[in-house]
């Protein structure tokens, strides 16, 4: 399993630089779950819990290329901004190793902490102006729950993956992945908590694919 | 002589007594009564006393610890909300859970035990923890930081499911004999499902009532499976109190009750009260124990006073009744004084009537005797007298004297006649065969006849009656009655004067009316009387014997005779006669 596993990853490598060149495309819809509430104007959705699994309200997905591929050198740091006694964005996909800030922009104290086996930390208890903007670096794969001490309503997301091809769908769940490397892969679609959907696919160069969940 | 007085007084002695005895009976029966409701009102009311005492100094300690429990539920519930408990739970990181409650309790655990006046504002804690999914205790890593406790009394917090609400239970620390801590375990409920998770229990010292009379006061303490804690009472008479406690908890289903103890030879009254009604946790119960010597001795006290009271009422009872009976017995001595007399007198009357109805029967029968006896020499004599007349040649003065004399034996013949009647009637042998006999005729025939009269005098006759009266009766003796009285008319009349004879029928009778001139009947005179004879003298001459006649026959047929009325110059019978029906009316 292991050596297969190598041996993709030199095919890979053998043929990156055709695929840095013109990588392939996946595109697709999501039937998302029904939205329980009134589409909001704003792009501003929030975390929910039905029956014990987190999802965002209105449902988005994300999609993204499971595989293994190779580290990054620097990685651009991301931000969850706490506004309105909300996590925004409330679901955040990142790469494995990515550092992410929590600015506080409400006008009150806030205090971040995740007791998700994926990442535990606790950032105390900080002001708006607080600098530097506290900051944590997710380096396993995994969902973290984010809270507030403060604000025990608080909850955020946010979905470590070890892959760098994602992307998160619009509300009417579709989606495009571009640049991606060809080969054979599994596509996956995180929903919510408990439910994350995949497809195998065969990537070419230059060529898009249209793939659609379920 | 003495006896029936005697006797009687005996017997009046003997009423009064047992008047005398009923009524103490009554009294007494009365009384006892009372004093039985008396005595039974004074029970009751000494045990509502005590158990007012009881529910009021209960709910005194129930009100501060209602308010320490709403406190600290409300503590609790917020507690139980923070996000950092919630995540440890919910994020599966329960090594966080005691380090984040840690942080969370800090103020509940620090510091030192508030005195108890302010326990109800301090809300110390002495020990929490948390239960898991299915109940169990989840172990403290640092039992420091959430109070110490034994693995024993550890265990007793666990609980056989998640409670829905908040649950108060009493555990006992080293394994029984000490202090009861009050537990309260409130649930954890997911923000993510709504379902209970987990449970916080928090340890409290419980609420003492404060002893303020030691002696006088009740003790009070709590019970819990099956061990009592009453730090006032001594150790020996808390296990035997807790089983009988153990005893009344098990036998019955009440959340409350009370029961007589002996401890230590002091009677006492003995309260349990659910403390925990409902709770997951084993019942525990309330306890007071309330001397009951004070309440005894005013028992006792109750039943002297009572007693006291009854002894009066039984003596002025005692005393009413003997009143009541004498005066009571009086008027039926009175009575049975009165009642002897009047049987004597009616012996008396008895002797009296049988001696006079054996003199009537003797004299009667005497007199039929005689009648008969002499009847038959003046009818001998007088046919003598007859047969003599009838010879010619004889004497004009010897012809005068022997009519004389006949007209004499006629007389005898007429009183012998009378007499064998009126003995007839006095034996009452005498029947009446009743048939309408016409009175108008009958009295007309009669006054026709005293005109014809040889000694008549010249008297006026009035007359006033209808024709064809008819009246029942025996034609002979109706003839009589009216004879008898037109003779005496006559007799006694004066010269010149007048007989008015009149009758009318009313309603039943037909009422005849003689009356005449003459002499004057004095008041008071018997003249209905056997042989009477006038008081006054007079020229005329009867043998006493017609009025009494006519009256007796009267009177056998239903009717009557009697005297009207006597005046100066008038003198007035009247004789009623039974009409006979239907015969007046034909006429």
């Amino acid at each position: 399993m292991r050596l297969r596993g190598l041996l993709w990853f030199n095919a890979v490598f053998s043929i990156m630089p055709v695929a840095l060149l013109a990588g392939a495309v996946v595109e697709g819809r999501i039937e998302l779950p029904k939205s329980h509430s009134a589409p909001v104007q704003a792009k501003r959705y929030e975390i929910v819990t039905h029956a014990g699994v987190l999802s965002t309200q209105p449902p988005l997905a994300v999609v993204y290329l499971d595989g293994a591929f190779p580290k990054s050198a620097s990685l651009s740091t991301k931000q969850v901004a706490q506004k309105d006694l909300t996590f925004l964005p409330a679901l955040l996909p990142i790469r494995v190793g990515t550092k992410v800030e929590f600015p506080n922009l409400d006008d009150t104290y806030h205090n971040i902490f995740s007791y998700s086996p994926v990442k535990r930390f606790d950032l105390g208890r900080y002001r708006p102006e607080e600098r530097p903007i506290p900051v944590q670096v997710f380096d396993k794969p995994g969902l973290v729950t984010l809270r507030c001490d403060i604000h025990e309503h608080m909850r955020g997301l946010i979905l470590v993956l070890s892959t760098p091809y994602f992307v998160m769908t619009d509300m009417d769940g579709r989606f495009r992945l571009s640049g991606l490397p060809a080969g054979h892969y599994t596509l996956k679609a995180w929903i919510d908590s408990r439910t994350t959907q995949e497809k195998p696919v065969d990537l070419n160069s230059g060529q898009t694919l249209h793939v659609d969940f379920p | 002589m003495s006896s029936p007085v005697q006797a009687r007084n005996e017997s009046v002695a003997s009423f009064r007594t047992r008047l005398f005895t009923a009524m103490m009976i009554i009294v007494a029966t009365l009384t006892v009564l009372g004093l039985y409701l008396a005595q039974r009102k004074v029970t009751a009311d000494a045990e509502r006393n005590l158990q007012e005492n009881f529910q009021a100094e209960l709910s005194s300690l129930h009100k501060l610890e209602e308010l320490r429990d709403a406190a600290l539920a409300d503590r609790c519930d917020k507690l139980a909300a923070k996000p950092r408990i919630h995540a440890a739970i919910e994020d599966n990181a329960i090594d966080l859970l005691y380090p984040s409650a840690t942080d969370e309790l800090r103020d509940l655990m620090e510091g030192e035990e508030p005195p108890p006046e302010q326990a109800a504002q301090s809300l110390h804690a002495k020990f929490y923890r948390f239960l898991d999914g299915q109940g169990a205790v989840i172990r403290p890593p640092n039992p420091y930081d959430v109070g110490g406790l034994d693995t024993k009394t550890e265990a007793q917090l666990a609980l056989n499911k998640l409670p829905d609400t908040q649950q108060i239970g009493y555990i006992q620390e080293n394994g029984g004999g000490g202090t009861f801590d009050e537990v309260i375990a409130v649930p954890i409920f997911s923000t993510y499902t709504g379902d209970v998770i987990s449970a916080l229990v928090i340890g409290f010292k419980p609420f003492e009532v404060k002893e303020k009379h030691t002696d006088v006061g009740m003790k009070s303490g709590v019970w819990a499976n099956g061990q009592l804690h009453l730090p006032s009472l001594p150790k020996s008479a808390q296990a035997s109190l807790s089983e009988k406690i153990a005893n009344a908890v098990a036998s019955s289903d009440r959340e409350q009750d009370n029961f007589r103890v002996n401890v230590d030879g002091v009677p006492r009254l003995l309260f349990y009260k659910r403390l925990n009604p409902g709770s997951l946790f084993p019942p525990a119960y309330e306890i007071c124990v309330y001397p009951l010597a004070d309440s005894i001795v005013q028992l006792h006290r109750l039943r002297w006073q009572i007693g006291g009271a009854g002894a009066l009422i039984l003596l002025g009872g005692f005393v009413a009744s003997h009143f009541v009976a004498l005066r009571l017995s009086a008027p039926v001595k009175k009575l049975a004084l009165d009642s002897e007399e009047n049987r004597a007198q009616r012996k008396r009357a008895e002797a009296a009537l049988a001696s006079t109805a054996q003199e009537l029967e003797r004299s009667s029968r005497y007199s039929a005797d005689a009648s008969h006896q002499l009847k038959s020499p003046v009818t001998v004599f007088r046919l003598g007298l007859e047969a003599l007349l009838a010879r010619e040649g004889l004497k004009p003065e010897v012809y005068e004297q022997l009519s004389g004399l006949l007209h004499q034996t006629h007389r005898l013949t007429g009183v012998i006649d009378d007499l064998l009647l009126l003995s007839r009637v006095d034996a009452g042998h005498l029947q009446i065969a009743s048939a309408p006999v016409d009175l108008s005729q009958l009295i007309d025939e009669w006054l026709d006849d005293l005109g014809a009269l040889p000694d008549s005098p010249d008297v006026k006759i009035e007359k006033e009656f209808p024709g064809g009266l008819f009246v029942a009766g025996e034609k002979r003796y109706t003839s009589l009655i009216v004879q008898n009285l037109l003779e005496n008319a006559r007799k006694y009349n004066r010269l010149d004067g007048r007989i008015r004879v009149s009758a009318h029928r009313n309603a039943k009778d037909v009422v005849l009316t003689i009356g005449n001139t003459g002499r004057t009947i004095p008041p008071g005179e018997n003249i209905f009387e056997r042989f009477h004879h006038s008081s006054t003298p007079s020229a005329v001459s009867g043998h006493g014997m017609g009025l009494n006649l006519a009256r007796e026959l009267a009177r056998l047929h239903g009717g009557d005779v009697r005297l009207v009325r006597s005046e100066i110059d008038w003198t007035e019978f009247e004789v009623r006669f039974p009409a006979a029906d239907g015969v007046n009316a034909v006429a």
